[in-house]
């Protein structure tokens, strides 16, 4: 409940910051604060220096590049990914989902950037992004590169962002004709995952991501491959996803053993893909 | 006087009508009517008190250092780094603890009476988070850093997580007592064996478990803890819900008189019975404020709360065999019970006999049977949680009935009210000697299925099945027993010197009038200024603005008796029982002292409108309060020396109980009896076993209803209380000792979106023994938790007809059951003739 | 370039007056309003940012002071429940809460206060369902929410 001594600063543009983190050992980015406050009120990390993004109005909007990617600057908070005209045009399932994260207090302070780079695996935004085929960008104090999201979630509070590296932003592909869902089973409404899966059917394929089971998201590539050429019928998908949950191996705790936990990935992947296929344009 | 005592209940020779006077309900004024409460305008604008609210000048903040381990021996401290670092005041070790303290009295007869519980631990540490060692600093950060600097060396012992485990005694965890057995009793009435032997079945249940919880009350324990030197005295600003209590454990062990203990509490964020045990903190607070001689400050942190403050009862019923004859009608049941207390009993003694207010629960078999052990664990220690001890019993008998009707066919609302004690029989005497006082259960329970639309249910059961939904339906009936008779701890010790009940209030007539009362309650949010001020304001004629109730409760200033506090559902019988027989003397003498002055006889005079006036008498013929107040505060001259008016009275409601009897273990030991029948419909998914409430509804009856909205919102919450128990709160261990549930986050309470539609439902069936014809009510019994248990495996029925076994049914536990339902049928034998 | 320090000179608005303080970065937006401003009706219920009893209005919007370092709120207006009458006249929320019974401790109000004041002022005729929406993150241990919802539908002027 109480920090640990830190420095705190607060730089004005994306260079500045990015120096900080670069140049002081143990600083970290500070975005919304609603994990890392958290983290550091029980101690169980305490970095030296908090580099607060919240001056870098670059980072907090959300626009479309020049080829149609929906592009969402990394400290947008969820309550503006709610609101976001632009969002509900381009792929509302981010939305969707995004209004479901914890509570008003919550999403009017964390960030579509925080939310991925904690990558804790209970976290919605990684699974879904990753089933949305979304894309990275990170700067570094000497470039800046993209990495598309199956490369982005690497571990637990782990990402593809390194030392002195800041997100800037993530861009989505906006849906056109595809439909996307997202299913799982929480602690109390709108509280923790315990198992998630996103999904996106579109007419290049399937692809679905499963949040709780590992460290970082899980490609179901198995239950994509039987989904190939599919009428997307309840019984298809159901045995499509048979087998699904033996290839996991996700932690056992006191609200899940591994076992039932391997059952809900199925369940949620069905439900997920089930609630995509129908809303594909079309279908 | 409330009731004149009945010969037969002194006897206690078998079950006769009791005696008592006609209940004095008065005349409908302000009682009875939902006044919007006076707390509020303070809460509303955050101008409430509570204890972290106050400052002092020079004060100092407290940190624990607590036990990563369940169960180790303290090797050594080190503490000189901490005191090194700037804006450090002082710590407190253990040994200092065992040097200036005495250890705290224990309850129990041997084995746990021997148990030594010191303020912090000494030599051994027993629970994970339990306080080994504190330090006081200039800033809540600082006393925080300055905690990380304290060096515990620690010597890992086995850990005990299990009761069952616990009883083999081959790890123990009180060497003092050489047993993890803090007590062991059995009850026997009538005669269980015959009843199984004539009964045309026999259910066996092999075993059911109460799980532990608690209310987690938003706000946090803690203490403002302040030192005088001259007097020895100290100041507690704090949160103790029964100051009483505190000051007889604290006391002894500070070596100090019960009055150098001074309880201050304002407004408290909710109790539930989790702010009764907080003495050993405090008594480190008392000594680290004398010893570094400035006030010191500790707030209690959520973790700390759900780690190592106060868990509800967690009990097994094993063995449970029921007799019943062909027709339905229950005969009697046994049953042996393991309670397990955690690392220190302290209270929770009391709960080896606190259920057997209600041994029967709602039913009228006469044959029970309950063995019952207490064990040590090395898991937080249990004390008082809302229900307290009577719930888990109440679910017990709420579990048994609906296993019964599920195993042998019967239909749960007739065979509940074949079982019923009917209303033709209140009031009612247990097997045990428990005078059940008024109720219609059946009546209750016909008014909770209207409210839940029961004739519907097939045809829900049907549309929610096309859904790929399991509907249930459940029935939980429970009694909420308040005003206890403390006698019963002569059950579990004869030689502890309690018994009976009391409770005080002070009344005046302020030097211009005002009306003021005094009560020795210690209120958590059950809206006492506002009742208190209904109840004086009808007897006074005068509106409940005329009536200034101080808030909360302070030892100095406010009367109160050694039972005084807020807990246990009795503030309507005894606080407010206080309060009207303290009102009933003001008012008499301000009665005779109108009379004096008016010059008419006594019974001429009436308080009406804030006046003593003549009734029908001339405008003039009329005395405001005021001029009551002047005469005898400053204008007394005139009065004849034989009449001494002070216009100001304390009174002690002193309840009356027949007596205990030891041997037989039979006796009065509360007073009333609230009903509350709850039902609820749920769905549950059966491919993730989540269960959601579709429909809900709970009806009370708590006797006269002094303010049915108040009444209503303590329904309201016993109720969110059981739903988040029954569905997803529990405080679970892993086998190091470790609590995997020390947040909210892994303990999720309800929240807004997760409250079914409630619907709510009131009858009043007055108490013949209450002063008010009011019964204590704000428990709740748990109805919650027994009505979803008997929803969820009713709703199981079509789906392999699992028997609910745990009082806690999160989805996992729900999908086990679907997946394997054998496994807990297995658990159920029935032996017919 | 800005650099890296223990502590920071914030000047923020709260409750309308402004207010200038130096003040450590470790220190909690909650224990600023409540230690160093002495507004203590804003309150701490947990330590994991899970039960919103800590509350406030952050340029409009609800927050949870617990979550937030003091230091964040430079520059900010900031809004506690003793800012919604200061001149104690109530507002018709507040009267609300006392006539439909939606406190009994009074410890989760002035959280419950700030997030419904905020729902109102941007959706004045809220559902049931929208009221439990944005109280979502406020626990109540005493009242089951019931009259809660039901105050503040009435303040927005409907319910029964």
């Amino acid at each position: 409940m109480l920090l640990r001594e830190v420095d705190y600063v607060r730089p004005s543009t994306v260079e500045e910051a990015v120096a900080l983190l670069s140049g002081h050992e143990g600083a970290r980015a500070l975005a919304g604060g609603q994990t890392i406050v958290n983290v550091m009120k029980s101690r169980a990390a305490a970095p030296d220096v908090l580099v607060d993004l919240a001056d870098l109005e670059e980072l907090s909007t959300i626009g479309f590049s020049s080829d149609g990617l929906l592009e969402i600057g990394a400290m947008v908070t969820c309550a503006q990914l709610v609101n976001s005209s632009e969002v509900d045009v381009a792929r509302p399932i981010l939305a969707e989902v995004a209004a479901t994260i914890a509570d008003v207090q919550v999403r009017n302070r964390g960030t579509v950037g925080g939310n991925v780079c904690v990558n804790d695996p209970t976290n919605h935004l990684p699974p879904l992004l990753v089933a949305l085929g979304a894309t990275f960008t990170i700067r570094g104090q000497e470039s800046e590169r993209t990495v598309p999201a199956d490369e982005f979630f690497l571990g637990v509070y782990l990402t593809a962002v390194g030392e002195g590296e800041l997100l800037t932003k993530v861009s989505v592909p906006p849906s056109n004709d595809a439909g996307d869902g997202f299913a799982g089973v929480t602690i109390g409404k709108h509280g923790t995952y315990i198992v998630d899966a996103a999904a996106t059917v579109s007419d290049d394929g399937v692809r679905i991501a499963l949040g709780c089971v590992a460290a970082a998201p899980v490609r179901a590539t198995g239950m994509e491959e039987r989904l190939a050429g599919s009428d997307f019928s309840e019984n298809s998908v159901k045995a499509a996803a048979e087998g699904l949950g033996a290839t996991l191996d996700p932690p056992s705790d006191v609200h899940g053993s591994a076992h039932y936990r391997r059952h809900l990935a199925e369940v949620s992947a069905v439900r997920a893909v089930l609630q995509a296929a129908g809303r594909r344009k079309g279908a | 006087m409330t009731t004149s005592p009945s010969n037969s209940l002194l006897q206690s020779t078998g079950s006769t009508a009791v005696e008592t006077e006609k209940p004095v309900v008065l005349e409908k004024g302000y009682v009875g009517q939902s006044i919007p409460r006076r707390e509020d305008k303070r809460l509303v604008q955050g101008q409430g008190t509570f204890f972290d609210d106050v400052r002092r000048h020079g004060m100092g903040y407290v940190h624990f250092v607590r036990s990563p381990y369940a169960h180790a021996r303290i090797l050594s401290i080190d503490v000189s780094k901490a005191l090194e670092l700037e804006g450090v005041y002082g710590t407190i070790t253990g040994d200092e603890v065992a040097i200036h303290t005495d250890p705290f009295f224990e309850m129990s007869v041997e084995p746990g009476g021997l148990i030594k519980d010191y303020a912090l631990a000494v030599g051994k540490v027993r629970h994970m988070g339990e306080p080994v060692a504190a330090v006081c600093a200039a800033t809540r950060e600082l006393a925080r850093d300055a905690a990380e600097l304290i060096e515990v060396e620690y010597d890992p012992l086995p850990v005990l997580v299990d009761a069952e485990e616990a009883l083999k005694d081959e790890v123990v965890l009180h060497d003092d007592a050489g047993s993890n057995v803090v007590w062991s009793g059995v009850f026997d009435w009538g005669d269980v064996d015959e009843a199984l032997s004539e009964a045309d079945h026999v259910v066996k249940i092999e075993r059911l478990h109460f799980h532990r919880f608690s209310s987690t009350p938003l706000e946090c324990a803690g203490a403002l803890v302040e030192y005088d030197r001259g007097t020895g005295e100290w100041t507690l600003t704090c949160n103790h819900q029964m100051p009483g209590v505190g000051a007889i454990w604290m006391a002894p062990a500070l070596r100090t008189g019960i009055d150098k203990l001074r309880f201050v509490t304002h407004d408290i964020g909710g109790g539930f019975g989790n702010k009764i045990c907080l003495h050993p903190q405090y008594v480190v607070l008392c000594l680290m404020a004398r010893k570094l001689g400035r006030p010191v400050q500790w707030t209690e942190w959520r973790t700390d709360q759900h780690t190592a403050n106060a868990h509800g009862n967690e009990r097994t019923f094993l063995d449970i065999e029921v007799g019943v004859r062909s027709d339905g009608t229950m005969t009697g049941f046994k049953v042996r019970a393991i309670d397990d207390c955690g690392a220190f009993p302290r209270y929770e003694p009391l709960g080896c006999i606190i259920w057997a207010q209600v041994t029967p629960g709602l039913y009228g078999w006469r044959n029970i049977r309950v063995d019952f052990t207490q064990v040590c664990t090395n898991k937080s220690p249990v004390s008082p949680n809302r229900g307290y001890s009577r719930m888990q019993h109440l679910w017990l008998t709420e579990r048994i009935i609906d296993i019964v009707a599920s195993q042998l066919g019967f239909d749960p609302v007739e065979i509940r009210k074949r079982n019923y004690v009917k209303a033709e029989q209140m009031p009612y005497e247990t097997p045990n000697g428990c005078v059940y006082d008024s109720g219609d259960y059946a009546a209750a329970l016909d008014i909770a299925l209207d409210l839940i639309d029961h004739g519907s249910i097939e045809e829900r059961r049907e549309e929610a099945a096309a859904r790929g939904k399991l509907l249930g339906f459940g029935i939980g009936s429970t009694l909420d027993s308040g005003t206890n008779n403390f006698g019963q701890s002569t059950l579990l010790n004869p030689d502890l010197q309690f018994s009976g009940n009391n409770e005080a209030a002070a009344v005046k007539l302020d030097i211009f009038g005002e009306v003021v009362v005094t009560l020795g309650t210690v209120p958590q949010g059950q809206g006492h200024e506002t009742t208190a001020a209904q109840v004086v304001a009808d007897i006074l004629g005068c509106p409940p603005e005329q009536v200034n109730v101080r808030r909360g409760h302070d030892t100095w200033f406010n009367t109160h008796a050694g039972f005084s506090g807020t807990y246990a559902s009795q503030f309507a019988f005894t606080g407010l029982g206080a309060v009207k027989g303290a009102t009933e003397l003001l008012r008499d003498e301000m009665v005779k002292l109108a009379a004096f002055v008016l010059q008419a006889p006594e019974e001429a005079i009436e308080l009406a409108d804030g006046m003593a006036r003549i009734k029908d008498g001339p405008e003039e013929a009329a005395l405001p309060f005021m001029a009551l107040g002047a005469i005898v505060n400053a204008n007394n001259a005139f009065l004849p020396p034989d009449f001494n008016p002070t216009l100001n009275h304390r009174y002690v409601c002193r309840p009356y109980f027949g007596m205990v009897d030891k041997e037989k273990k039979t006796g009065q030991l509360t007073l009333t009896y609230a009903t509350q029948i709850h039902a609820a419909v749920v769905e549950i998914d059966p491919e993730t076993g989540e269960v959601e409430i579709v429909d809900y509804a709970a009806v009370d009856d708590c006797g006269v209803r002094i303010n049915p909205q108040i009444v209503e919102g303590q329904v309201h919450g016993a109720t969110a209380h059981a739903i988040g128990a029954a569905l997803s709160e529990n405080f679970v261990y892993d086998e190091e000792g470790t609590l995997l549930t020390a947040n909210f986050y892994d303990y999720h309470v309800p929240h807004a979106m997760d409250m079914p539609p409630l619907k709510t439902g009131a009858m009043e069936s007055p108490s013949p023994v209450a002063p008010l014809g009011a019964k204590g009510m704000g428990e709740g019994g748990g109805g919650g938790i027994h009505c979803l248990c008997a929803a969820i495996q009713d709703a199981l029925r079509a789906a392999g007809k699992a028997i609910v076994y745990d009082s806690c049914n999160p989805p996992h536990r729900v999908w086990s059951m679907l997946q394997d339902p054998e496994a807990t049928r297995a658990n159920v034998e029935v032996t017919s003739k | 370039m800005a650099t890296p320090a223990r502590s920071r000179a914030i000047s923020l608005e709260i409750n309308g007056e402004q207010i200038e303080m130096e003040v450590p970065a470790r220190r909690l937006l909650v224990h600023f309003i409540r230690d160093d401003l002495g507004l203590t009706g804003t309150h701490v219920g947990c330590d994991t940012g899970n039960c919103g009893a800590c509350t406030v209005q952050l340029d409009g919007e609800p927050v949870k002071s617990c979550m937030m370092l003091a230091v964040q709120a430079d520059g900010a207006r900031i809004a506690t429940v003793e800012g919604l009458a200061p001149d104690g006249d109530l507002t018709a929320l507040q009267r609300a809460f006392n006539e439909h019974h939606a406190l009994q401790c009074g410890y989760c109000t002035p959280g419950m206060l700030m997030s419904a004041s905020a729902l109102l002022a941007r959706n004045p005729h809220p559902t049931e369902e929208e009221v439990r929406y944005a109280l979502q993150g406020n626990i109540c241990r005493c009242t089951g929410y019931v009259n809660i919802v039901e105050a503040v539908v009435a303040a927005g002027g409907g319910g029964a």
